[in-house]
C-alpha cells in the first residue's frame, strides 16, 4: 500500500471524536430530560413540573377573605408580595380538611401565579421526557381536567398536573 | 387622573369576626353606638359582604352613616372600631389577579398589611352599586 493511501492517524482520531459527539448528541437528544416534583394531595400522589414552581412555602396563616369560593382560600404573605392561595384538593375531587397542615406550592406559569395547598413533597426527580405517558382514560373524572399525562414513579403511577390549565380553569 | 388624588388614605378600621376591614374615612359620615334597635334600614356588614356565618356576634357594635353618590346613605352595623388614621398608597396592594373578580363584587377592592396580618379595604359605594340590595334607605 502507497503511503499517500495511508489515512492520517489525525484523521482517524478525528473521525473517531466527531462519530462518538454525533452518537451522545443522539443520545442526548433520546434523553431529554424534565425535572418533577411529586407530591401528596389527599389520598394520592400528583406531580408538578419543577420549573412551574417557584419554591414551598411551611404552612402560614392563611387570610380569609369574604365572598371568595370554595377553592380560594384567602390570601398569605409572602415577604412582603400579596399571594392568593387555590385549595387544589377542590379540583382533584380529595376530600378537604378543614384544618390545612401542609405545605404551600408558589407556582408560577406565564401570567398565573398562587400559592397551592398541598399535603407534601415526596420526590424531586429527573425523568426522561419519554416517560411521561399520556393520562389513562380511567382516570378521576374531577382531577382529569387538570392532567398532562401520567409517570411511574414508586411502584406506581403519578398524574402530572399542568399548571396552566389550574390558572385557565380558574381565571374562567 | 391619579395625579390630581392624594397620596394618603384616611382609613376607619374596624373588625367583624376578627377580620380586619378598612373604609375610606371620606365615606363615613357619622358614627353612632348601636343599642340594639331593629329598624328596616340598618344594614349589617357582614350580610352585605356575605359572610358565610351561622351566628353574627358583634362585640361592640357601631353604626355608621355612609354616604354614597347621588347623595343616597345607607346606615351600616359593624364592629370593633380600631382607629382612624392616614395611611400612604404605597402600603397598600391590589388583589392577586384570580381573586379579584371575586373581591370586586362585595367591594372589596385592595389590601393593607399592618401590624403582621391583612387588612381589606372596602368600598362602600362600589358594594351598594354593585348588587341590588334587600334592606335600603
Amino acid at each position: 500500500m502507497a503511503s499517500s493511501d495511508i489515512p492520517l492517524k489525525s484523521d482517524l482520531i478525528l473521525e473517531e471524536l466527531k462519530l462518538r459527539q454525533r452518537t451522545r448528541e443522539i443520545v442526548d437528544v433520546e434523553e431529554e430530560r424534565v425535572k418533577v416534583i411529586i407530591f401528596t394531595c389527599g389520598a394520592n400522589r400528583y406531580a408538578f413540573y419543577g420549573g412551574d414552581v417557584r419554591e414551598f412555602l411551611p404552612t402560614c396563616d392563611i387570610s380569609w377573605v369574604p365572598g371568595l369560593p370554595d377553592y380560594l382560600p384567602g390570601l398569605i404573605n409572602v415577604r412582603g408580595d400579596i399571594e392568593s392561595v387555590i385549595d387544589i384538593r377542590h379540583f382533584l375531587g380529595e376530600e378537604r380538611r378543614d384544618r390545612f397542615a401542609g405545605l404551600i406550592a408558589m407556582a408560577v406559569r406565564d401570567d398565573f401565579r398562587s400559592g397551592v395547598m398541598i399535603d407534601s413533597i415526596e420526590d424531586v426527580v429527573d425523568i426522561p421526557v419519554s416517560a411521561i405517558k399520556a393520562p389513562l382514560a380511567t382516570l378521576n373524572g374531577a382531577a382529569r381536567d387538570l392532567v398532562l399525562g401520567e409517570l411511574e414513579h414508586g411502584g406506581g403511577l403519578v398524574a402530572l398536573l399542568d399548571i396552566g390549565k389550574l390558572g385557565a380553569k380558574i381565571s374562567l | 387622573m391619579t395625579a390630581h388624588l392624594e397620596k394618603y388614605l384616611n382609613l376607619l378600621l374596624f373588625s367583624v369576626r376578627g377580620v380586619h376591614f378598612g373604609i375610606d374615612a371620606e365615606q363615613a359620615l357619622e358614627t353612632a353606638a348601636y343599642d340594639g334597635e331593629g329598624a328596616d334600614d340598618l344594614l349589617w356588614f357582614h350580610e352585605e359582604l356575605e359572610f358565610a356565618m351561622t351566628s353574627a356576634v358583634y362585640a361592640a357594635p357601631t353604626i355608621i352613616t355612609v354616604g354614597t353618590r347621588g347623595g343616597r346613605q345607607y346606615r351600616v352595623i359593624i364592629d370593633a372600631m380600631e382607629d382612624i388614621a392616614e395611611y400612604s398608597w404605597q402600603d397598600i396592594r391590589p388583589f392577586p389577579a384570580i381573586m379579584e373578580p371575586f373581591t370586586m363584587r362585595n367591594g372589596i377592592w385592595g389590601i393593607l398589611p399592618r401590624n403582621g396580618r391583612m387588612t381589606l379595604l372596602v368600598d362602600f359605594i362600589r358594594l351598594f352599586n354593585g348588587k341590588p340590595r334587600r334592606h335600603r334607605i
